[in-house]
């Protein structure tokens, strides 16, 4: 069963991020970070620079993953590309056996190590998956005809701590208009609010994988408070990672996360976890196998 | 401007017709803003043209119109928003723009809760890979990315930012045919001409340096810190206003002296507002110092006195040095004896004087205004209505002028008393000494000494901020009604030299007769602050002050600063009282000038403290329409002359608002 | 209208080392932020010598400049190099008018928000010939965002702020809020077409053809 027909299916979902290197030693990717899991998750999200950060692209590592027989989740952002590139790897994509594909606006290069480069944004997350879709349809986005046409599972991101909630819902559903299959969600730390959004989006019929980023420290947690948008880590998980003993901290970590993926699960479709360099996806996976 | 290839850099178009339809169906009833446009040559008054073409678009639906109005520099939000906020729009359900983005932003946010629709697109002059093109304050072609990385010195001066489609920075793209660039054949390759610039200065196109633009800069918190800096600058006091370089290092630190007295006085009949004094002697008269030569015609009129002793030598014409023209004066020839008139006798207090004793005084030893607007003090000081606060005007916000300054530091405590009179004479208590933050100095002298019930109020500076409508707007937030006067809003503005004269007059029983004068400006060997005898002639001053004998051609003399004071055209002119200063300046290598057009740049707009729009009186000027100058309320305007010093076009307004005003005191009368 | 900043030093002095310099230096469209005393201060210390140094304001006018360059021609003439301290659009002109001659600036140039109309506001336009202000409640997400984005927020929103510069609102919330007032969130579900760069170029590529 193939990602898109696993949507289809009503099974719970696991997926899980890699990030591409910033250099060229593919086997740390593939190897280290994908082959342990093969099996135990549904699909890999291959992340498109991330934080603005120059790395490895994200097509050629989908490519080598699915070459493997591993489901890889395109990621694509419209901060580098503009409308002719985009399509353009989108085409290639497909030429290169991937079928899945989320579209994100992507982060500003202000905010990567790049800060001087031209941002681009052409288009829009939305405009994206619009133009998407129109390649599925044998057509470009100016109309013109294909030769060949690509098939995508298109997903799209949305953020369930966002503020005014209602602002992102609209958007969802302008995105699914636009052609988003499956959503992956910002990471979820309040189960409260996130089965409020969840009653709210239940309506649009689109699976959601609710995303969960394991905590490495009570750090770490603060920093995302303060700083990333929709992510509020709730003061007990702080205080229990501030007491955990460094040797307890992954347990602790592990112990939070099966907590939330329990919550997550009776209230959307999989679970989306981002481990943002944290090398220990496959204890999680495993407890949440007992979850 | 040269008239080839200038610009109409007008901002935007109607919206395509389909669009303006989808807007006007969903619309009932719809009020209609449109900007008259900036940034082009301002030859005639084309209001109508968008809306013409929005009538002609819309066919029936322009019905649903129920009312328009034109605004000049819709972005001007503060002009602009008293004008739309005192609209009546509840018949409307929606307010149609025709503006730039600017324009529009602004009118939606002002009006929040009402749709606002924009009805114009904002035009492009940039290409899309540098961004946006700015262009200058003139109507020039040459434009500017604003990029923040100049690479003008890389390319001979040509820029490939702006010219370039593909803003190239190493050399041309492959795509230039026979030099023409590959996107519109038309015109030439930038690259090209940028290799043709290098060899006319003879150098070699190198291109050594690999260039990559940095595009986080100008980084957006800059542009924020900056545009907020120029706001609050700009906004600071009171709307409108420059900050012109102030000069005023050159004497502010000068004592004042005794100017040397002159051979010979040059007197005139005409030292104040209203008519002018009738000659009390004849030739061949000896008169004192002090003594009374001419006798006040009429209620707004005072006396005049001589500066000097002497011999009475001619009553004759001399250029007038404020209203430039032949005005009678009363010459008098210098004898040196120095023997004081026999009515200068001075007394202890005021306190014994009634308040009539006290403005009859005033009267009589021909006080009258000493900033130079020179309206008799005693009129001023009874008003027909109730006056509850006093302002002593100490900002001189003129540049150069140091004179008021210098009396503050050197004068307190007479200045004290002055005021104790006035306040006697007015009846009033609330007194208020307005200076500006450049004067510390002044202040510390004059804090020193005040009591209660008397505030120095230390502005930030400003011009034209000694302006007595701006400055009751600063201190006490009151609005001067259109036409009125300060004793309108209950005020009394006196300048801080005429306090001192009042002091002189009431206590040491001088009449006018010396002032306190700055002389400053450029090429001058003694530069300073002096009492000057009335009447002494601006040649003694030159051949004093001045290096070298003579004036060179090169430059002028003002009586005054340089924004508001008078250019002088003879140097047998004398002072008189409302002259505060002499600068000598370099004439501008390109003067004002009547003939210049308009180009719509709304500077004026932004620097009138009276909330004008100036550059309607050079236009109408211009084409003689004086009757139109007079719709856009010519007669509020107090000459301060930022609207002249900030035109971009170089148009000497004041010269047409002066004609305006005239016209417009004539036709009352008519 | 634009403002302008010093070069660093290290990026103008080896340009004129050793050279006889006239500057020109503008005043600026008067009442911007123009770093006319640090122009002077970097003048007046200068080693080179100076054959002439003319003052003027809107050194973007090319009457006024013309004017100048005929009464400094000797000094200009006498000058290995012209040094400008001016805006882009002045320089150019400037450029322009001394084709032969070496003109060199001393300024980088930025534009700030507000400046396509009068004066610094917090409005700013990009002419983008299409204006998107009616989707959008009049709140411009061209140049308040700075992602563009026509299609609603993107994730990095914080507490109503944006990702790039938390100091500032995120435009779409803004944009959010007062369609919510007008009662017409329903704007927001329209899916808007990316923007159309071909009518800058167009417009731009016409626009210079009249001028040559």
């Amino acid at each position: 069963m193939n990602f898109s027909e696993k949507l289809e299916s009503g099974k719970f979902l696991v997926t899980c991020e890699v990030a591409p290197i910033k250099g060229v030693n593919i086997a740390k990717v593939l190897d280290e970070e994908a082959e342990p899991l093969r099996g135990k998750v549904d699909g890999f999200n291959v992340t498109d620079m991330q934080s603005s950060v120059m790395r490895l692209g994200s097509l050629p590592v989908c490519h080598l993953l699915a070459q493997r027989g591993l489901e890889p989740i395109f990621q694509i952002t419209c901060r580098d590309r503009n409308g002719i590139a985009l399509q353009s790897d989108l085409l290639s994509a497909y030429v290169l056996g991937i079928r899945n594909v989320l579209v994100l606006t992507g982060d500003y290069v202000t905010l990567g190590d790049h800060p001087e480069t031209k941002p681009v944004f052409d288009l829009d997350s939305v405009s994206l998956l619009k133009v998407a879709s129109t390649l599925t349809e044998g057509k470009d986005m100016k109309g013109n005809e294909l030769d060949g046409k690509p098939e995508f599972c298109l997903g799209a991101v949305v953020n369930p701590g966002y503020d005014p909630v209602e602002l992102q819902l609209i958007k969802m559903e302008k995105k699914i208009r636009a052609g988003a299959k499956f959503f992956q969600t910002q990471a979820i730390y309040d189960l409260e609010t996130f089965e409020k959004f969840m009653k709210e989006a239940e309506k649009f019929k689109v699976p959601v994988l609710g995303g969960i980023i394991p905590l490495k420290s009570a750090g770490m947690a603060k920093y995302m408070n303060e700083h990333i948008a929709g992510i509020s880590v709730p003061e007990k998980y702080i205080r229990m990672m501030a007491e955990a003993k460094k040797e307890e901290r992954v347990k602790t970590s592990i112990q939070i996360s099966v907590e939330l993926i329990r919550g997550i699960k009776s209230l959307c479709r999989g679970v989306h976890i981002m481990p943002m360099g944290w090398k220990h996806a496959l204890e999680l996976l495993a407890a949440t196998e007992l979850a | 401007m040269d008239g080839t290839n200038l610009i109409d850099y007008t901002k935007f178009r109607l919206k395509p017709e389909e669009e303006i339809q989808e807007i006007f169906g969903v619309v009932a009833h719809i009020f209609i803003v449109y900007c008259n446009k900036c940034y082009k040559k301002f030859e005639r008054e084309d209001k109508e043209e968008e809306h013409n073409k929005l009538l002609k678009i819309l066919g029936e639906d322009a019905g649903k119109i129920v009312g328009q109005i034109g605004v000049d520099f819709l972005c001007n939000d503060f002009l602009s928003s008293k004008e739309l906020l005192s609209l009546d729009l509840s018949d409307c359900d929606g307010v149609g723009v025709i503006s730039c983005g600017i324009g529009v932003q602004f009118t939606a946010q002002l009006l929040e809760g009402k749709p606002v629709y924009a009805l114009a697109d904002s035009m492009q002059s940039a290409n899309p890979t540098s961004g946006v093109a700015y262009h200058g304050i003139s109507l020039e072609s040459e434009k500017c990315a604003g990029c923040d990385q100049c690479y003008l010195n890389l390319t001979g001066g040509v820029c490939p930012i702006i010219n370039c489609p593909k803003g190239l920075l190493n050399g041309p793209c492959g795509g230039a045919k026979n030099g023409k660039c590959e996107v519109n054949p038309n015109i030439e390759c930038v690259w090209g001409e940028i290799y043709e610039r290098f060899e006319k200065q003879g150098r070699k196109l190198t291109l050594e340096s690999v260039q990559i633009r940095d595009y986080s800069k100008p980084s957006l918190k800059l542009k924020k810190t900056l545009s907020l800096q120029n706001q609050n600058l700009r906004s600071e006091g009171f709307y409108g206003g420059l900050h012109p370089l102030e000069k005023k290092e050159q004497t502010k630190d000068k004592r004042l002296e005794s100017f040397p007295e002159p051979e010979v006085a040059v007197i005139f009949l005409s030292q104040h507002t209203g008519k002018r004094a009738k000659p009390s002697v004849k030739v061949g008269d000896k008169v004192k110092v002090g003594q009374q030569i001419g006798e006040a015609d009429g209620f707004v009129s005072v006396p005049i006195h001589s500066s000097i002793s002497g011999k009475v030598i001619s009553i004759e014409e001399r250029i007038h040095p404020a209203l430039k023209r032949k005005e009678p004066a009363i010459i008098i020839k210098n004898d040196r004896e120095n023997q004081l008139d026999s009515s200068i006798q001075p007394r202890k207090d005021f306190e014994s004087l009634s308040r009539e004793n006290l403005l009859e005084i005033i009267k009589e030893k021909g006080i009258v205004g000493l900033g130079g607007a020179m309206f008799p003090t005693h009129v001023k000081l009874s008003p027909p209505k109730k006056i509850d606060s006093l302002i002593v005007n100490g900002c001189e916000c003129e540049p150069y002028l140091n004179s008021d300054n210098r009396i503050m530091i050197e004068y307190p405590e007479e200045i004290l008393t002055g005021i104790k009179i006035v306040q006697k004479t007015l009846q009033v208590n609330k007194v208020f000494i307005a200076v500006e933050g450049n004067k510390p100095e002044a202040v510390a002298s004059l804090g020193n000494l005040v009591k209660t019930n008397i505030e120095i109020v230390s502005l930030k500076t400003k011009y034209p901020q000694g302006a007595e409508k701006v400055l009751i707007k600063r201190i006490l937030n009151r609005d001067v009604p259109e036409k009125g006067l300060p004793l309108d809003v209950g005020v009394v503005v006196l300048n801080v030299s005429t306090i001192f004269a009042i002091y002189q007059a009431v206590i040491e029983g001088i009449p006018l007769i010396q002032r306190a004068i700055t002389v400053s400006g450029e090429n001058l060997s003694k530069p300073g602050n002096y009492l000057v005898k009335l009447g002494t002639p601006f040649r003694d001053i030159v051949h004093y002050c001045m290096k070298g004998e003579k004036l060179p051609n090169k430059y002028e003399l003002k009586m005054g600063g340089p924004i508001m004071g008078i250019s002088q055209l003879s140097l047998d002119s004398g002072v008189i009282k409302g002259m505060t200063g002499l600068t000598v300046l370099r004439k501008p290598i390109v003067e004002v000038s009547e003939e210049r057009d308009c180009i719509r740049c709304g500077r004026c707009v932004e620097a009138c403290p009276m909330s004008l729009y100036p550059f309607y009186y050079a236009f109408y000027g211009k084409r003689g329409e004086l009757e139109k100058a007079v719709k856009f309320k010519v007669e509020n305007c107090i000459e301060c002359g930022c609207c002249e010093v900030i035109c971009s076009s170089k148009i000497s307004i004041l010269g047409f608002i002066k004609q305006e005003k005239e016209y417009a005191r004539n036709s009352i009368k008519a | 209208m634009l403002v302008t900043q010093l070069k660093p030093e290290e990026e103008v002095l080896p340009k004129i080392s050793g050279k006889r310099l006239f500057i020109f230096e503008c005043l600026g469209c008067k009442e911007l932020y123009f770093p006319k005393e640090e122009v002077g201060k970097f003048v007046d210390s200068l080693k080179e010598e100076i054959t002439g140094r003319a003052i003027l304001d809107y050194l973007c006018n090319r009457e006024f400049v013309k004017a100048y360059v005929g009464e400094y021609s000797k000094e200009i003439e006498g000058a290995d190099l012209v040094l400008v301290f001016s805006c882009g659009v002045g320089t150019q002109v400037v450029s322009s008018l001394l084709e032969s001659k070496l003109v060199y600036t001393g300024c980088d140039t930025l534009y700030l928000n507000g400046f396509q109309g009068l004066s610094a506001r917090n409005f700013n336009c990009n002419q983008c010939g299409q204006c998107y202000l009616n989707y959008t409640a009049g709140i411009c997400p061209i140049t308040n965002c700075p992602k563009g984005l026509l299609n609603g927020p993107c994730g990095g929103t914080k507490d109503g702020k944006c990702e790039v510069d938390p100091e500032a609102d995120c435009a779409w919330v803004l944009i959010y809020k007062r369609l919510e007032k007008l009662g017409k969130l329903d704007t927001l579900t329209e899916i808007l077409s990316p923007r159309d760069y071909s009518k800058n170029i167009t417009e731009y590529l016409s626009q210079k053809e009249g001028v040559k």
